[in-house]
């Protein structure tokens, strides 16, 4: 009779064995399992990541419309982090939403990468 | 000045250098006292020789020594180096100047670097003899030595200076003395750097200040003469003379007009090409956030350059990173040096980087969706997200008013200022209680539509659903049991599993935030179905789950972690029955020696309520077994009570339990028979009373949190029993239904509100406003079967769960808000149903 908590304290312990890679793995199977809940969440119609360089990482939308998404709030985001750290160079900008009309745009800025969801809220 | 002099002074060294003596020249040795090396001051009386010094700057050394020395030229190096040229003759170019042995150089002056006598005009000259005085190295100067370059005046100047430099720098450091080799004329500069020993750094260095002579710049003589000067006589001479000389010139035959003919030199154009000069214009903006950003890296880096360096060769995509970093830097002082580091570790992994660059590209994406930071991005993007779909849900169980969204037409201007959102930028993990941040969906300057409150409609009281907590997990799983977490008010814990013994498969408790009612943020797989559980109220961080097995798990849900932090299955005493009701109490004194703490209680199918104990010793580490107490508590013996029946002695099996709010020494327990025990922790063998109306099993009892006289029981015979402490007959029974019911919960807020949920609807009685009907009723979905209830203690909402795994949240509305405390109106009401 093995209790639960046994039998997978020894499975997991078992795969992180196996190496670096596989503790890897699993962060990403998590990351990508996040990933696919935010989209498929009531309402987003889009969501992007892109690199430091504009580069998309994953994305669900069409590429030029990416590009487009990335460049703007790229640049939107820069203005928006310089507002913040002027007013005070030890505060910094960790959010960015933005409401429009039809819907919302969330940022999630980074000095590597842009994580950019779009949902509609109204739906 | 005087040998003397320079004897008194004590560290005072020269080098002499190249002391392979040059037979030609005289020499004259003079050793001066005081010198810590050994140095010999060698004074020729033409010049110094003097070689190259294995130290230091090549610099003039000083030897002083009276006027027996001359200013020697240190031309010295005739005999130490030796040009030859191809034919093998000696070309060796020979000084232009042999001092003459009068010379009075003998002041110790300062150094000149050789360089600043290629070419060196007097000003020059004498500007480094200034910069080397403050310096207060001793050196050797050779005045004839610019004599060299020709320069008479110069030469005067040097002598004069020299002589004016009177008491002089008296070098400590013997190594400051170097000799430099006029190799000749030409004299490369080379500036060694001193190795300066410790000693030279903390002695102390006399530093005398002299004046130098006057050096005349410009001399513009005056062209007025004071009256009462004694040349005045002599210039009104001259001046009449003069005058008179001008009137005489006109017609004098002694002066002649002649004109002169200057020649011009004809002017000739000459072009000249030169590459086109290229302007560029280059801005920055200097931000606040710049400047700080700057003056800290340059601290840092200043720090951890050396640690960076050995670590960069290590990662490649480190260093890439980094590169790519500074190019978005903007200009900075440090950034210059970061690139520099980097450039130089890159250099050393080009070759590797060149052949992997596309693979660096993609490590690097993956990189970033590995990165910790990445991940908690995604976590709040995930909380937003729900933010914006649930937010009227969730305005609604804060009591919030409800925003509505203005359709796209009317003003849209107005909701900017609305739905700001602060609080998921600053969580951490949601199951850290501990620092949870109460700042929770705030509507800031809410525009209201005033919808709800415009007609004054007395509503009845009811039931709106708010949402669910609910993922594709937990289809199909039963709803066993509930418990909000003692600290956090919106956590929630979820056990899933089934309560028959045909049904039992795998089972699941789930932590739920009230962030995120899509996914729960703590998952636990169980290999049997969960009946109970509990979080602590000391570590708010611990949950109990009890399960179909008898088995006991503790969690700590502030961890990632899926494994129990403790388990019972190993132990001696575990239960053999479905543990069916997990409690946390604090006990008021100990009872076997123990500090009073807070202990955990179970009550399971084998007829045993038993009292874990987590040792302080161990943890909460890997597997460690929990201590029970040495005894048991109890052995409910069905035999006392039911003596007709005497059939095999089994315990029969507890269901519930609930400790007296005020006294946590009482308990009550209720059992599949149909008997509710009270109890006390003090006597293990004996129920202090035993209250029995029920015809099935209890499945639940609850002591009102106001009133400790009165408790409520549910059972499996369709009936809701009210009792009295003293009394052993009920006082009230409420049975509205024919099904069984499940669960039964007081209201915190309200001292006559419960709720109860039989399998097919859930019930809200008030007994201030009935006691034969239930206030509200809702029923369930067909085919879903409601299995336990939860009141919200902060908010005016109940949580029902059910036997399909959805946990839904309604609001209670338009309840009348009545005293909740008045528990003599209890007893009124209850009094007056008595007498009835």
């Amino acid at each position: 009779f093995r209790p639960c908590p046994i039998a997978t304290v020894a499975r997991r312990e078992s795969r992180s064995h196996a190496g670096d890679s596989s503790c890897a793995s699993l962060a990403m199977a998590e990351v990508e399992e996040t990933l696919k809940r935010i989209q498929a969440h009531k309402g987003v119609i889009g969501t992007i990541v892109v690199n430091a360089e504009g580069i998309p990482i994953r994305t669900t939308l069409d590429n030029s419309t990416t590009v487009q998404y990335a460049g703007l709030l790229h640049q939107l985001t820069m203005k928006a982090r310089s507002t913040v750290r002027d007013i005070d160079p030890q505060n910094d900008l960790t959010f960015l939403r933005i409401r429009s009309k039809k819907h919302e745009i969330m940022v999630a800025p980074d000095k590597e990468y842009l994580l950019i969801v779009i949902q509609n809220p109204c739906e | 000045m005087s040998s003397s002099a320079h004897a008194g002074k004590s560290k005072r060294h020269s080098v002499v250098v190249s002391v392979t003596s040059k037979p030609e020249f005289n020499m004259k040795r003079t050793s001066i006292s005081g010198t810590s090396s050994q140095r010999q001051i060698s004074h020729a009386s033409g010049f110094h020789p003097s070689r190259i010094g294995s130290l230091s700057r090549r610099s003039i050394l000083i030897t002083s020594d009276g006027k027996t020395m001359d200013k020697g030229s240190l031309i010295g190096s005739k005999h130490t180096i030796q040009v030859f040229d191809e034919q093998g003759k000696d070309v060796t170019p020979r000084p232009l100047y042999r001092p003459e042995p009068s010379a009075s150089l003998h002041r110790q002056s300062k150094i000149l670097s050789t360089q600043d006598f290629s070419g060196a005009t007097g000003s020059d000259f004498l500007s480094s003899l200034s910069m080397h005085q403050t310096s207060g190295v001793n050196a050797s100067l050779v005045g004839p030595f610019s004599r060299t370059y020709g320069s008479s005046s110069i030469s005067k100047s040097t002598t004069s200076t020299t002589e004016s430099i009177a008491d002089e720098i008296v070098e400590p450091g013997s190594r400051r003395d170097t000799a430099i080799s006029l190799s000749d004329v030409l004299v490369r500069r080379e500036e060694i750097k001193e190795q300066l020993t410790k000693e030279d750094i903390d002695k102390r260095v006399d530093i005398y200040l002299t004046e130098t002579e006057t050096i005349w710049l410009l001399d513009m003589p005056t062209v007025m003469v004071s009256i009462e000067s004694e040349d005045a006589e002599k210039v009104k001479e001259r001046n009449k003379d003069y005058i008179e000389l001008c009137k005489n010139r006109v017609g004098n035959d002694c002066f002649v007009e002649r004109m002169m003919q200057t020649l011009n030199g004809a002017p000739k154009n000459k072009e000249v090409q030169c590459d086109k000069i290229l302007m560029e214009d280059k801005g920055i903006m200097a931000t606040s956030w710049d400047l700080y950003d700057s003056f800290n890296a340059l601290e840092t880096t200043l720090a951890p350059s050396v640690t960076e360096r050995s670590s960069r060769p290590t990662s490649l995509s480190s260093s890439k990173s980094n590169v790519t970093k500074d190019r978005e830097r903007t200009m900075s002082i440090t950034s210059t040096d970061r690139e520099s580091i980097t450039s130089s570790s890159i250099i050393d992994l080009e070759s590797v980087i060149l052949a992997r660059i596309h693979e660096e590209e993609e490590d690097h994406s993956e990189a970033i969706l590995k990165s910790e930071k990445f991940q908690q991005d995604l976590f709040f993007m995930e909380r937003v997200l729900m933010e914006n779909v649930f937010q009227p849900k969730l305005a609604a169980y804060r009591q919030l008013p409800v925003l509505i969204e203005p359709v796209l037409t009317s003003d849209a201007g107005k909701e900017e200022a609305v739905t700001e959102e602060a609080e998921e930028e600053e969580e951490e993990e949601e199951g850290e209680e501990e620092e949870e941040e109460q700042k929770e969906i705030v509507v800031g300057s809410s525009i209201l539509l005033d919808l709800s409150e415009a007609p004054e409609e007395i509503l009845p009281p009811s039931l709106e659903r708010l949402w669910s907590y609910t993922c594709e997990l937990t289809n199909g799983h039963n709803v066993s049991c509930m418990a909000w977490n003692k600290l956090n008010p919106d956590l929630l814990a979820v056990g899933y599993g089934q309560f028959g013994f045909q049904e039992q498969k795998k089972g699941l408790a789930c932590c739920w935030s009230l962030k995120n009612p899509m996914w729960p943020e703590r998952i636990y797989q169980c290999d049997h179905g969960v009946t109970a559980l509990d979080f602590s109220l000391a570590n708010p961080n611990l949950l109990a789950v009890g399960m179909y097995s008898g088995t006991i798990a503790i969690y700590n849900v502030q961890t990632h972690n899926t494994t129990a932090l403790l388990d019972s299955s190993e132990s001696f005493d575990k239960h053999i029955g479905p543990v069916w009701q997990l409690k946390w109490i604090e006990q008021d004194r100990g009872t076997t020696g123990d500090d009073k703490g807070e202990i955990l209680i179970s009550i399971s199918g084998d007829g045993r309520i038993t009292k874990w104990l987590i040792r302080k010793g161990l943890g909460c580490t890997d597997l460690m077994k929990l201590k029970r107490t040495a005894s048991e508590r109890k052995k409910l013996t069905g035999e006392k009570e039911k003596k007709s029946e005497a059939l095999i002695s089994r315990q029969p099996p507890g269901m519930c339990f609930d400790f007296d709010p005020r006294n946590t020494n009482i308990y009550l327990a209720g059992t599949e028979e149909g008997h509710i025990h009270k109890c006390s922790c003090s006597y293990n063998e004996q129920f202090l009373e035993t209250y029995q109306a029920h015809k099935g099993p209890v499945y639940k009892i609850a002591w009102n949190p106001f009133s400790t006289d009165m408790f409520l029981s549910c059972s499996a015979d369709w009936s809701i029993i009210l009792w009295r402490q003293d009394s052993l007959r009920p006082i009230l029974t409420f049975s509205s239904t024919t099904n069984v019911v499940h669960d039964i919960m007081w209201s915190p807020k309200s001292a006559f509100v419960f709720a109860a949920v039989n399998e097919g609807r859930v019930e809200i009685w008030d007994l201030s406003v009935s006691t034969l009907d239930p206030l509200i009723v809702t029923f369930a979905n067909p085919g879903v079967k409601f299995t336990t209830v939860l009141f919200a203690r902060n908010t005016d909402c109940i949580l029902i769960g059910d036997s399909d795994g959805i946990v839904s949240v309604y609001e209670l509305r338009n309840m009348t808000a009545s005293d909740s405390n008045k528990v003599d109106a209890l007893h009124d009401i209850i009094g007056s149903a008595l007498a009835s």
